[in-house]
């Protein structure tokens, strides 16, 4: 299974992620991106009409204070504001008051997002601008032409700038330059260094945890764990102790991959302890379940190694440990909460990239990590009576 | 003290146990004789609370392993079939940790751990990593850790498998010393030997049922096995005769007189006497005593070890 069915598996989901296989050629991604109007203007709704129909950006209306939270919380990429004013500044050949507002982690889409925006406003309001510039410039230049013969030269100006849709004019580029914020600040290399150490945390920890649940398979097969049921120990308590164990070791685990991070690397945990704290606790709450769960299932440490191998890379790879969900397609992002990894990488974004307070959607994820660790651990509660007196 | 009554057990599409009764009495060492996969230490793991049985009720003490499993396993000291030590702890460290469990006070514990280390002879080399232990040292261990709360009741699931002489006879030495100071032992084996040495009673398992049980000589009537007294003789004696003058069951094999006895100490001196005296020379006299292996046999049709 492992020499055929894992590569196999690993295969899928890097080109999927990477390659986009799996799409037709007619498929085309959108990228979302959120369009807070504040002109409310016909030119503003014309604009939004306008990038709308390009095939690439999928328009989502909303208002600025829930683009920016959508933001910091990682549901969305990226908002354009059109300020209020904007339609005035058209007509008055002014700088357009925009702006594109977004993760500094989805550099790569707001390449692509500027040049589509651009390009797609350059030939609708550019054309709107450079008529009324050359108005302006007829009727500065040449006040006293006839009506005739002024409404001829515009038409062939309009003409004129309407067959040239590069809208390459240094003038209205300067005008119509958009403005481009970062919402969550993009500290150099910060965003890459969480990734790597909670992606790599996480999985090691995994792989760690299962070796500890192995434990329990060996004192299965020595003996030991029957004599431990001879005692008045009760199989709840045995199995709780080996969870408690795995949880020690793998809190220290993951605070000494943050400390190290932290020393060598230079990544910012000082005034994050708490959140910190709580996010460890929880991951290996939810990676100790996991382990005690694979162990009760598996009936000897040789299954255990190939069972957890698979289903660790397989969710490691899902949830983002190896690469960050966000450049997934959408449907590869809806099944990697499915993930332990997905639910414990997002949780340490919010702390070390989005620096999200700790109530609301960084609690969340908390929650969803000890509601995984609690029900593996009744799971394996039911299978370990079943198994550990399973005759031999 | 214990009642077991029609207990039953299956497994994975294996009827281990098919109902299985028997009683045993307060300081009585009873012995399961059967051999491997007969059901023996699926009964012991049913006594000892590990799993309950299908059907059937098993009283200790009064108590129903099924509802009282806590106050049970208070009383009862198990000693598995596998050697169950922490191969990397000391003996002494697996002694602390196995009766740590029992809610012995620390004081007493040590004391007792002293106690029965001495009693196992491994005092002097407690302190050496269990994984560097012979075998039989390692069951020496595996049987002191069953003892360190003082059960009332023993159960032994064959605990000289593997184990050279010395260690051996240590251990029955042990169980003989407890039995007589009134702890009830429960021991399994397919070793006819170990069970006429120890039980009192002993009961005959096979294919998950007790054939037969009862004290050494009960099973012997029961079974009609006797005794076989075999004399080489110069000449081919006269089978009629000699069965007449003798008022034994007798066959005559070539120059060899094989002659059925209830009591060959009884019966010897008379039989030797008796084919003298008709005038045939005895070259060579053996006893073939009935024993359980031949009990086993006529119950079952089978061998008690393959």
């Amino acid at each position: 299974m492992l020499t055929f069915l894992l590569p196999a598996i690993l295969i899928s989901v890097f080109s999927l992620a990477f390659a986009g296989a799996g799409n037709n050629d007619d498929d085309v991604q959108k990228i979302p991106l959120l369009v807070c109007d504040q002109d409310n203007s016909k030119i503003t709704q014309q604009t939004i009409n306008d990038i709308d129909s390009v095939k690439m950006i999928e328009v989502i209306p909303c208002s600025f204070d829930s683009a920016i939270d959508l933001i910091k919380r990682g549901k969305r990429s990226s908002v354009l504001i059109l300020k209020k004013g904007f339609s005035d500044s058209v007509k008055e050949l002014k700088h357009l008051p925009w702006e594109l507002q977004y993760d500094a982690a989805h550099l790569q889409e707001m390449g692509v997002l500027q040049s589509l925006l651009s390009r797609t406003l350059y030939t609708t309001i550019g054309k709107i601008m450079s008529k009324n510039a050359i108005i302006k410039n007829i009727d500065a230049q040449l006040p006293s032409m006839d009506s005739t013969s002024r409404s001829m030269i515009i038409a062939k100006a309009s003409a004129g700038s309407e067959s040239d849709n590069s809208g390459d004019d240094n003038g209205m580029q300067s005008i119509m330059k958009l403005n481009t914020v970062s919402v969550i600040s993009a500290k150099t290399g910060n965003l890459g260094l969480v990734q790597t150490v909670a992606g790599t945390a996480v999985m090691m920890l995994l792989f760690s945890l299962t070796g500890m649940g192995g434990g329990l398979l060996d004192e299965k097969e020595q003996g030991t764990l029957k004599r431990l049921l001879y005692s008045p120990v009760h199989p709840a308590q045995i199995l709780l102790g080996k969870m408690a164990a795995s949880i020690l070791v793998a809190s220290v685990q993951l605070t000494f991959m943050f400390a190290f991070s932290a020393a060598v690397f230079h990544l910012h945990i000082a005034d994050k302890i708490l959140p910190l704290g709580i996010l460890i606790f929880a991951t290996a709450f939810a990676c100790s379940g996991f382990g005690i769960l694979l162990a009760t299932f598996a009936k000897s440490r040789q299954q255990l190694q190939g069972m957890s191998t698979l289903i660790i890379l397989s969710m490691s790879v899902i949830g983002g440990s190896m690469v960050p969900t966000f450049i997934m397609p959408q449907w590869m992002q809806d099944i990697s909460v499915v993930s332990i990894n997905y639910w414990s990488i997002q949780g340490f974004y919010d702390i070390l990239w989005r620096e999200l307070p700790i109530a609301g959607t960084f609690l969340t994820k908390v929650g969803v990590l000890l509601a995984i660790g609690v029900t593996f651990t009744l799971i394996a509660f039911r299978l370990f009576r079943k198994n550990a007196l399973a005759l031999d | 003290m214990i009642e077991v009554k029609n207990i039953q057990k299956s497994y994975d599409n294996i009827h281990a146990v098919k109902g299985i009764s028997f009683t045993i009495k307060a300081g009585e060492c009873y012995g399961l004789l059967g051999p491997n996969g007969a059901g023996k230490s699926t009964t012991i793991n049913m006594l000892s609370t590990l799993f309950p049985p299908d059907s059937g009720e098993i009283l200790i003490n009064g108590l129903d392993v099924k509802e009282s499993r806590e106050e049970v396993k208070k009383i009862l000291g198990v000693v598995p079939q596998e050697i169950a030590l922490y191969s990397n702890f000391t003996a002494w460290e697996n002694m602390l940790f196995w009766g740590g469990l029992h809610d012995i006070k620390t004081n007493d514990l040590h004391k007792k751990a002293e106690e029965l280390l001495r009693l196992v002879g491994l005092s002097d080399r407690k302190d050496e990593k269990v994984k560097g232990y012979s075998g039989g040292m390692k069951r020496r261990i595996n049987l002191a850790c069953a003892l360190l709360h003082s059960p009332k009741i023993l159960l032994l699931d064959e605990p000289t498998v593997g184990v050279d002489p010395q260690s051996r006879n240590m251990i029955f030495e042990l169980i003989e010393q407890l039995n007589k100071e009134g702890m009830t032992v429960i021991y399994t084996t397919h070793y006819m030997e170990e069970a006429e040495r120890l039980c009192t009673r002993i009961g005959i398992i096979d294919s998950g049922v007790i054939v037969a049980q009862g004290t050494l000589d009960e099973l012997k009537q029961q079974s009609e096995i006797k005794d076989v007294i075999v004399m080489e003789c110069n000449q081919s004696p006269d089978e009629t005769a000699i069965a007449a003058k003798l008022n034994l069951e007798v066959k005559v094999t070539d120059h060899t007189i094989y002659i059925q006895t209830a009591n060959s100490k009884k019966d010897l001196t008379r039989c030797v006497i008796g084919c003298s005296e008709a005038g045939y020379e005895i070259q060579h006299i053996d006893i073939q005593k009935a024993n359980l292996e031949n009990v086993f046999l006529k119950m079952t049709g089978k061998q008690l070890r393959d």
